[in-house]
């Protein structure tokens, strides 16, 4: 099923509290996870540490420094006609980034990372929202050592 | 002349009342205590003490030292070797005699100490005999017992008639405020009318009294009762002032008495005067003399808040009061007596300036504020609400490098807060305290405390305090 999706991959940098972010889109994974309000639904919201073949590898809550970047993953089923959804990263109560990703029909997968800095270990969370600023799902992650 | 009389009009009732009440217990000191020893000695402390005053002011340092080690010394020799003294004058005064009593009385005289030990005797049934020769010579009429030549005293008398002493069988001469003799033989009387219950002792006093002027106090070891010779008749004398009144008129002291009577009380006037004089001195060297400045730190208390709201900033903890007195008083200050009590019941929510005033400051007597730094303190008010949060765990260290940590699962997911509503409008989760990585095994349960920022947010009563952790590691996909 995964072999059938379309996958296209966006990748631009973004600074965010003077630090380089890349932010990259994905489409279409399956999964069955429910978590949206709307039209769309969230399937699945994932932290992880690298993609490979259109999949979150190594999902984790915790993230070395040393890693130097944490991913976003995220896929909606069903997606009813193209739309933007965001992804603001938090560390702590501190906005550090919002990142707009474009999803389409029918169904999409999309991530966004953050590359790291000796200031940002800590607590962070990311707020997966829609475009009117409602929350599908928090995901919540530790930067360490 | 200003100066002095703005000093007389800065004084407090309270300082008057302090003024009075030590020159009184100064006074009583001088009442209670005049003619003896123990007063004289007391006075020489005294005078050493100033001098130390003065050696200190001089700058002599080793003389100070000194002086301070004797005063310090003569105040413990003086309890010690006066103790019976003091002992003495408390020990016979009544709390009416100690408080209030100005009489010249409270002297013990020779009267009083014979009166005294007679009735003393006379309680305890021992026997005694003694003579207080008039102008008649009596040393014709009796048998001389042994020379004495003791001070009188309480103490000395009952010891020479106690039963096991050789000398107790004879009668005791006095003159003066001395024992000039003891058991000294006495005529008897002839008289065949006296009673049959008075004995050898009663006829010898009475003896004594027909023959000379002399007064002489017979004390029955049977009955215990006192009887006064004189005059050739017996008379038993029941009450104390009794005896005292006719040892007076013997001795002759009554007519003397006057004339001591005015000396006494001039005394005693001039006493209280010079109590007055030297404790508004001392008072005033104390409480207002030698002015010091010291700048003493307070922290401030935030009082009569709305209930409902909680001080969530203040721009200071404490002040800084710039404070003056006498350096013996500024020292003396102890931190608990400098407070500053901030009023809050006309706050309202959110930023307020309080102004520092002289009333929302307690000082102790005798000092004064001169300053306040600063004068104004900002306090923010929020009111207090319950908020439901999420809890997220807030990892540090390392784990192992090639091992993920996939799951972490914490429970109770979320706590209730309690805290200014402005605050927790800011905040959407609360953090664990921090939950090292280097300890954890490949899966387990471990608990942990929660990290409340900032500190005037409380966890609710119907929430846990602690938070349980599921985690589970795995081996990293390469």
């Amino acid at each position: 099923m995964y072999h059938r999706t379309l996958f296209t991959l966006f990748l631009s940098t973004i600074l965010v509290s003077a630090l380089p972010l890349s932010v990259q889109s994905q489409s279409d994974t399956g999964g069955n996870t429910e978590t949206s309000g709307g039209n769309i639904a969230l399937v699945q919201a994932v932290m992880c540490e690298d993609i490979q073949d259109q999949l979150p590898q190594n999902p984790t809550t915790v993230f070395s420094i040393e890693r130097r970047k944490a991913i976003c993953f995220t896929t909606f089923d069903p997606v009813p006609q193209k739309t933007v959804i965001y992804h603001h990263w938090f560390h702590r109560e501190r906005p550090s980034a919002k990142i707009q990703l474009t999803i389409k029909p029918p169904r999409w997968s999309t991530y966004s990372s953050i590359q790291f800095r000796e200031e940002d270990l800590g607590p962070w969370r990311v707020e997966i929202t829609d475009s009117q600023g409602q929350i599908f799902q928090v995901l919540r992650f530790s930067i360490t050592e | 002349m200003e100066k002095f009389i703005s000093l007389i009009s800065s004084l407090r009732w309270q300082d008057i009342v302090d003024i009075g009440l030590v020159s009184y217990i100064l006074f009583r000191f001088y009442v209670l205590f005049r003619g003896t020893n123990a007063f004289r000695v007391l006075i020489g402390m005294t005078i050493l003490w100033f001098f130390q005053q003065v050696a200190v002011s001089m700058g002599l340092i080793v003389t100070s030292w000194v002086v301070q080690g004797v005063v310090a010394l003569g105040a413990f020799i003086i309890i010690v070797i006066f103790r019976n003294e003091i002992r003495s004058v408390l020990q016979a005064s009544h709390l009416k005699t100690i408080l209030w009593d100005v009489s010249p009385k409270t002297v013990i005289t020779t009267i009083e100490i014979i009166v005294q030990s007679v009735y003393e005797m006379a309680a305890r049934k021992c026997g005694a005999l003694i003579v207080i020769p008039g102008k008649d010579d009596v040393d014709e009429m009796i048998q001389p017992g042994i020379p004495w030549k003791g001070e009188i005293s309480k103490e000395m008398i009952s010891s020479i008639f106690w039963p096991d002493n050789p000398v107790h069988d004879g009668a005791a001469i006095i003159q003066g405020d001395q024992i000039v003799q003891v058991a000294a033989i006495l005529p008897l009387s002839r008289r065949d009318d006296l009673p049959t219950y008075y004995g050898t002792r009663h006829r010898a006093a009475l003896g004594l009294a027909e023959s000379t002027d002399s007064l002489v106090i017979a004390v029955s070891e049977e009955r215990g009762d006192m009887v006064v010779a004189l005059d050739g008749k017996l008379m038993i004398v029941r009450q104390k002032r009794k005896l005292e009144q006719i040892l007076q008129e013997h001795m002759g002291v009554a007519s003397k008495k006057g004339r001591e009577l005015i000396k006494e009380r001039l005394m005693i006037a001039a006493a209280a005067v010079f109590s007055v004089i030297f404790i508004t001195g001392v008072w005033f060297s104390v409480s207002r003399g030698g002015d010091t400045l010291v700048t003493f730190q307070s922290p401030v208390v935030y009082m009569n808040r709305d209930p409902a709201m909680e001080i969530v900033k203040t721009s200071v903890n404490t002040v800084s009061l710039e404070l003056e007195g006498s350096g013996a008083l500024i020292k003396s200050i102890k931190p608990d007596q400098v407070q500053v009590k901030l009023d809050m019941s006309n706050s309202k929510m959110g930023p307020n300036s309080v102004t520092i005033t002289r009333e929302s400051i307690s000082l102790p007597p005798g000092i004064v504020l001169k300053d306040v730094k600063p004068a104004v303190v900002e306090v923010d008010l929020d009111v207090l609400i319950k908020k439901e949060l999420p809890v997220q765990i807030d990892w540090v260290g390392k784990l192992p490098d090639n091992f993920i940590l996939t799951e972490a699962k914490i429970e109770p997911k979320t706590i209730e807060i309690i805290g200014g509503k402005r605050i927790l409008e800011t905040i959407s989760t609360i953090y664990t305290e921090k939950v090292p990585l280097n300890n954890l095994d490949v899966k387990g349960t471990i608990t942990a405390n929660l990290a409340l920022t900032p500190a005037s947010l409380k966890i609710a009563p119907n929430s846990k305090e602690k938070v349980t952790i599921k985690y589970l590691t795995r081996v990293r996909n390469q």
